[in-house]
């Protein structure tokens, strides 16, 4: 309660309230860096693929679903219970909790995708995809870091490309683009601001040809600007989280308006489908385009790499109660990935450990806010 | 109200018992003017105003052939057609400028309701018909008047005495419902009444207030002494209408309690203004028919209108201006398009009031509404024309259904006719050239 | 011995540089409504910032470029007076409550439940004189206390009987209206001079805009506004304090107009980065790089159109397209060399205010710096102007806003008031109508040259130099300081006082506050006489201490 002049009559002599004046800056600062920074938020991720409206590259049909196997696996007493005789569907609850424990003594699948076998799992067999060529080969054969798999040709047919986790996810019904799976992870992140992506590209001297940049990557501590619409704003500043384990420096170079990191290994921010984590790669490269922006402002461009495929497992197992809406079976996924994981072999097994994998990605501009800067700032410079 | 009354009021709280002073309640209320509801009791009469910047495309609006009983709506206006027997149209009533210039989108909603022409922009040379109604009628209800904006911004209000004492516009419908409708409104229509002690402590407060002289005036001029003149006018009223809530409301059967609008968005986006336009119509009628006010104002774009669809660069005002002509409509196709929009706003309007049953008719019989806008073809300015409706019978004192024509008439008769139609003792108003004694008797009952 | 050191103090104080004050005619009293800052501003000074004034007032016209100088001929009407009804007893019954009437009310009363003769006239003595700005009369603490009593006894709560007499203070019209009273001029026969009361107003709202403190208040009541070195001691006192900064935050957002500001809209579709709180940010960006560089660091007043040194803020780093290094608070920043963000002119909050919801306005900006910067008018435009000729803004012909303008120039009617406006405006048309930095419009590159009163310039750099060395300006200043500390429209009498008040703004470089000192320490600003049409018999009683 602060009565300035009341008070002041009334002879109880309370100072006045300090009237905050801000400080502007009065010397120039230092002269600033010739070279520039472009900072990037990641807005959107999607696994790139190719898609085909009459589903050409799984001729075999879409994945069976967990639901369809654990249906067809229930004795006609089990489902008569489930339905209560006939009369109802076996909606949630009880399909959703339960259609996951189909090992022999009702095991959870997901978590123990060795204990039953599904039908194998309906995977991509068209001949084009999206990415990069990652392993060097024209033809997948086994290299020091790759096993021997198949890959495919792009769009334009120029480059063979390596993205086994297209092969893995892309004949998913919940996977494929526009659906639940990343449309959700996708919302998610705009609306918590959790698990996002910052690209910093560093010592840039020109911003559509410069043969040496710095690419780096970060998670922030920040909330994303939004528009009223809820679009996110271009523009904004955003600090890296002090978390030591982001931040991973790739070398880079910018080649007619294209950002092109070089592989790096690196850890990404993971938020979605109500997980929270890091997303392991090894060998994580990037080209974003800059050559044209959307509408809205954003940019949009290709980052893969090799994700870890235990760390990837972690999180395919941690979203099981989405295989209802995802429609996939987890035991069905464990053996195809084991099976066309294609990179960085066990020394002992000479087993892949990780799988490739190409995202899309869609980028706005934003200030990356060195942390030298902040700490400058906290000091009250 | 006498002095005396207002000393024992005070000199009653002083003593610790309230005196309520005896009102000659219902003459005081009716200004001499009402109709009767079913059950006997007399029904008042009452006036407001309803304002849209910018006119319509001429030729588009209504059909100038078709006078009389003939009126008769083009494309704009389509949305008025189910209360084309519940309004007249005034075409061709001039506004004489007697060598002043003009303040583009101002001299003329100024003229049209003042009957006066502005000498610069800003100046308010008359006071607005609705305050003179309002004086006429006398402090006979809660509120002097109601008036609203619906542009967000209280300042897009087209009501004032002069122009030190324009009236603002209240812009949010949440706080016109708090402000009508809240805690302090008294259901006429509850079985029991109990004076508000609250009240009765407030009422003698401004009588305090009204009481004590001031010595500023002693070494100031006419116009602040005047200013202070209306100052004491101001607390008289208000004082006056805190007494009138001390005694049981007269019944109103039509009068139910509004519902409250929640927080909604303001501003000139036309999305909110159609939404806040509806809400606070609503609201007004039923605040009407409680017998919350006689007099109101409804402001749904301004003069310069800046309404504008979300994610356009155009306002309203703006196109009017800068909209090519399309080569085959042969007219401005986003103006035609905000045209409709301000007439199907009249629409929702007049339907609130409509559809308020009132004795043997509606609420909008007891009601005459002066609609006008402040220019007829918005691109060149024109002055000459402004629309202007009067929509109601007044309690049954004026016609409806008419076109009239004003043969280049000053504007100024359509004000002087509504004050005859409030049963005004007025001869002739308005200021040189706008200066009228002629009704324009064929609408007069 | 004394005497002469008064007269040298009062020498140097006035004449020590430069000519002698000019002698003015003495000007008619004004009555000037309380405008919403001050209002706000007296009640926080006096009941405390934590005293909620929710609601609307109702508005003050502008008039000379002045909402300071409209309410010296706005009325309180119904309506207004409805509204201040609402806001007295609101703030009444917050000094009175529970949370506050321990610190507020100085003293007890014998029995909460009942009326308290003592305890009501403490409280009235002390609050009647911040808010009548004078001590109250006798007559008055009387009507006061009564008040208070009767409704104790009626409302059986003590507290209560003394809101509902608070709030007929607060709608009174000594409290309402901040009014010139006079007395007789003991040096001249038949003379007249400005009460000390009504001295020590008119310099509070000039420095602080607001009631005057107790110290300012004692002094005029001992008489010392009335010594050339009692009213200087004041004035040098409260220039001196923080709370200048605060008076001159007022000041600037009326001269600027920036009470607009609150029915400020962006079309959210079109400028997405520019939601409400850029509106309120953008605004305080400007006023607070104002306060700092004139009233803080006491820097030259032109500097302010040349200006890199600023703040930002997260949500107008969006806008300006500028990293910020913190989310939340203000940040010193600096516009680096080569940006076009030169001079309050050109930053966010001026380019938007005077632009349309969807779209920039060289027009309405070239008239802003015509008349809120440089006090010249432009006249209104004409009416029936067809504007069919620059109307397809979509034409492939007329792409930027130079070209509609020009076009739209050729009518000799237009021409030549778009001649004053227009090179100015289309300088800024760099800034969108967010004031977000863009090159071209409708793909057509953006042609920045134009013309100050005879200095060329190509950009919006070179409108802020022009700004900042054109003298209409600085007089610009000083006539809206002025006009702003007498609440009056400027006569054509004033002219000598101005100019003198010029000369010296120059000869002190331009430094603001040294100009408030001149203003506040100068014969002419307490130069009233009564109206020419107040009756003869004038009283000299009101307001006497």
């Amino acid at each position: 309660m602060m009565s300035r002049f009341l008070r002041t009559s009334l002879a109880v002599g309370v100072p006045l309230v300090a009237i905050a004046a801000l400080v502007l800056p009065r010397a120039l600062p230092a002269a600033a860096p010739a070279k520039k920074s472009l900072g990037f938020v990641i807005t959107d991720y999607n696994l790139a693929g190719y898609e085909t409206k009459y589903f050409d590259e799984c001729p075999e049909g879409l994945a069976i679903g967990n639901d369809e196997l654990w249906w067809k696996a229930l004795s006609p007493q089990d489902r008569d219970k489930l339905t209560n005789s006939g009369l109802i569907e076996p909606v949630d609850p009880p399909r959703r909790p339960t259609a996951a424990l189909r090992g022999p003594n009702k095991e959870d699948v997901c978590w123990n995708p060795t204990i039953t076998k599904d039908p194998p799992l309906r995977v991509i067999k068209g001949k084009i995809g999206r990415g990069f060529n990652m392993d060097g080969t024209e033809d997948g054969k086994a290299t020091a870091n790759t096993c021997a798999h198949e890959k495919f040709t792009s769009p334009d047919g120029s480059t063979k490309v390596d993205n086994q986790m297209y092969r893995i996810l892309g004949c998913i019904y919940g996977w494929r683009r526009g659906n639940y799976m990343e449309g959700h992870a996708n919302r998610e992140r705009r609306d918590s601001s959790q698990g996002i992506i910052l690209v910093d590209v560093s010592d840039v001297d020109d911003v559509k040809n410069d043969p040496s940049v710095t690419v780096t990557y970060y998670s922030t501590v920040d909330l994303l600007q939004k528009d009223s619409g809820g679009g996110i704003l271009p523009w904004a500043s955003y600090r890296p989280s002090d978390t030591p384990h982001y931040g991973a420096k790739a070398k880079g170079k910018i080649v007619d308006g294209h950002v092109i990191a070089e592989p790096v290994d690196a850890r990404l921010p993971l938020f979605g489908n109500n997980v929270t984590g890091d997303m392991i790669y090894k060998g994580l490269r990037l080209d974003l385009d800059l050559t044209k922006a959307a509408p809205d402002g954003s940019y949009s461009g290709l980052l893969a790499g090799y994700r870890d495929f235990e760390n990837w497992w972690d999180y395919i197992r941690k979203i099981e109660f989405l295989t209802v809406t995802g429609q996939w079976s987890c035991p069905a996924i464990w053996v195809a990935s084991q099976e066309l994981a294609d990179g960085y072999p066990d020394p002992k097994t000479g087993k892949c450990t990780a799988i490739s994998e190409a995202m899309d990605i869609t980028a706005v501009p934003a200030f990356v806010v060195p942390r030298e800067a902040r700490t400058a700032q906290a000091q009250g410079k | 109200m006498s002095k005396l009354s207002r000393r024992s009021a005070l000199k009653g709280l002083v003593n610790g018992t309230a005196v309520t002073v005896a009102l000659p309640f219902l003459d005081c209320f009716l200004g001499g003017n009402g109709t009767a509801l079913a059950s006997g009791a007399p029904i008042p009469v009452r006036f407001g105003t309803w304002f849209w910047g910018l006119g319509f495309t001429p030729g588009r609006g209504v059909n100038l052939a078709k006078t009389g009983k003939d009126l008769a709506f083009l494309e704009e206006c389509q949305a008025l057609v189910p209360y084309k027997d519940q309004l007249s149209y005034f075409s061709n009533f001039n506004t004489p400028l007697d060598g002043k210039a003009t303040t583009v989108h101002y001299t003329g909603w100024v003229a049209a309701r003042t009957g006066s022409v502005p000498n610069t922009g800003g100046d308010l040379p008359a006071p607005t018909i609705d305050v003179l109604v309002g004086d006429h009628f006398g402090a006979g209800t809660r509120f002097r008047s109601i008036d609203l904006s619906c542009t967000g911004n209280p300042r897009d209000s087209y009501t004032g005495r002069n122009t030190g004492s324009r009236n603002a516009g209240e812009v949010s419908p949440l706080g016109m419902y708090t402000k009508v409708f809240g805690p302090e409104f008294a259901d006429p229509n509850a079985a029991t009444f109990t004076p508000d002690p609250n009240v009765m402590v407030r009422q003698s407060v401004l009588s305090a207030v009204g009481e004590q002289r001031t010595d500023l005036v002693k070494q100031l001029g006419a116009a602040d002494k005047a200013r202070l003149d209306e100052y004491f006018t101001s607390v008289r009223q208000l004082e006056q209408r805190l007494e009138l809530q001390l005694q049981p409301p007269p019944k109103a059967e039509a009068c139910r309690i509004a519902k409250s609008p929640g927080e909604q968005p303001m501003g000139t986006e036309l999305e909110s203004v159609l939404v806040n336009h509806e809400l606070m119509s609503n609201m007004l009628a039923m605040a009407v028919a409680c017998n919350q006010t006689r007099v109101f104002n409804m402001l749904y774009s301004q003069a310069l209108s800046s309404l504008h669809r979300r994610g356009e660069a155009f306002i309203h005002h703006t196109l009017t201006h800068e909209e090519p002509l399309d080569p085959k409509l042969g007219y401005q196709a986003e103006v035609a398009w905000y045209n409709l929009r301000s007439f199907e706003a009249m629409a929702t309007f007049i339907k609130a009031f409509a559809s308020i049953k009132e004795g043997d008719g509606t609420l909008l019989d007891n009601t005459l509404i002066y609609a006008n806008s402040d220019t007829n073809f918005a691109k060149l300015h024109a002055l000459d024309g402004i629309p202007v409706f009067l929509i109601g019978k007044a309690g049954g004192k004026v016609k409806t259904g008419y076109h009239i024509p004003g043969g280049g008439d000053p504007i100024s008769r359509i004000g002087l006719t509504v004050q005859h139609a409030m049963g005004m003792e007025v001869d002739k108003w308005g200021t040189q050239s706008m200066q009228t004694s002629k009704p324009i008797a064929e609408l007069l009952v | 011995m004394r005497r002469i050191l008064l007269a040298l103090t009062a020498l140097t104080a006035l004449s020590a540089c430069g000519p002698k004050e000019p002698v003015v005619e003495a000007a008619p009293p004004a009555m000037r409504r309380l405008t919403e800052e001050q209002y706000r501003q007296v009640i926080a000074d006096v009941f405390g910032d934590d005293i909620v004034i929710g609601g609307r007032f109702d508005p003050i016209n502008r008039s000379n470029g002045l909402l300071a100088v409209g309410a010296s001929s706005t009325a309180i009407n119904g309506s207004a007076f409805e509204r201040y009804d609402g806001l007295a007893r609101s703030v009444a019954s917050q000094v009175t409550d529970r949370a506050n009437r321990d610190v507020l009310v100085p003293c007890k009363p014998a029995d909460a439940a009942a009326a308290d003769d003592a305890c009501a006239t403490t409280f009235f003595k002390n609050t009647g004189r911040l808010l009548y700005r004078r001590a109250l009369t006798d007559a008055e603490l009387k009507t006061q206390v009564a008040l208070a009593n009767a409704g104790a006894t009626k409302l059986k709560d003590f507290y209560v009987g003394l809101s509902s007499s608070l709030s007929a203070m607060l709608v009174r019209p000594e409290f309402l209206f901040v009014t010139d009273t006079l007395e007789a001029d003991p040096s001249k026969a038949g003379a007249f001079r400005l009460t000390p009361y009504a001295k020590a107003a008119r310099v509070s709202f000039l420095l602080w805009n607001t009631t005057p403190d107790d110290a300012l208040l004692t002094a005029a009541e001992k008489g010392d506004l009335n010594s050339s070195s009692g009213l200087k001691k004041q004035v040098d006192r409260m220039i001196a304090s923080p709370r200048l900064a605060v008076g001159m935050r007022a000041f600037f957002n009326d001269m600027l107009a920036f009470d607009a500001f609150e029915n400020l809209q962006k079309d959210p579709v079109i400028y997405p980065a520019f939601g409400l709180s850029a509106v309120e940010l953008a605004r305080e960006q400007i006023l607070t790089t104002i306060i700092d560089q004139t009233v803080t660091t006491q820097g030259d007043y032109r500097n302010l159109f040349t200006t890199r040194k600023t703040v930002m803020s997260a949500p107008l780093g969006l806008v300006y397209r500028v990293p910020v290094s913190q989310p939340d608070g203000w940040v010193p920043y600096e516009f680096p060399e080569g940006d076009e963000h030169v001079g309050i002119q050109s930053f966010a909050g001026f380019v938007a205010l005077f632009s349309h919801p969807g779209r920039s306005s060289a027009t309405l900006r070239g008239k802003a710096v015509r008349e809120i910067l440089m006090c010249q008018k432009v006249p209104d435009p004409p009416s029936g102007v067809d504007f069919t000729l620059i109307s397809d803004s979509h034409n492939p012909v007329y792409k930027t806003a130079r070209e509609r303008l020009k076009a739209h120039s050729t009518d000799p009617t237009c021409a030549g008031c778009h001649r004053i406006m227009d090179p100015i405006g289309l300088t800024l048309e760099h800034f969108d109508g967010a004031g977000q930095f863009r090159d071209d419009e409708n793909g057509a590159a953006i042609d920045t040259s134009g013309e100050l009163d005879g200095v060329a310039y190509t950009d919006a750099a070179g409108l802020g130099a022009a700004l900042a060395k054109n003298a209409a300006v600085p007089a610009c200043l000083v006539k809206r300081l002025y006009g702003y500390g007498t609440g009056r429209i400027s006569t054509s009498a004033e002219k000598p006082i101005l100019t003198y008040l010029e000369e010296r703004f120059a000869k002190e470089g331009y430094r603001v506050p040294e100009l408030l000192r001149d203003i506040a320490l100068s014969d002419a600003f307490y130069q009233v006489a009564p109206a020419a049409d107040a009756p003869k018999t004038a009283s000299l009683e009101g307001g006497k201490p």
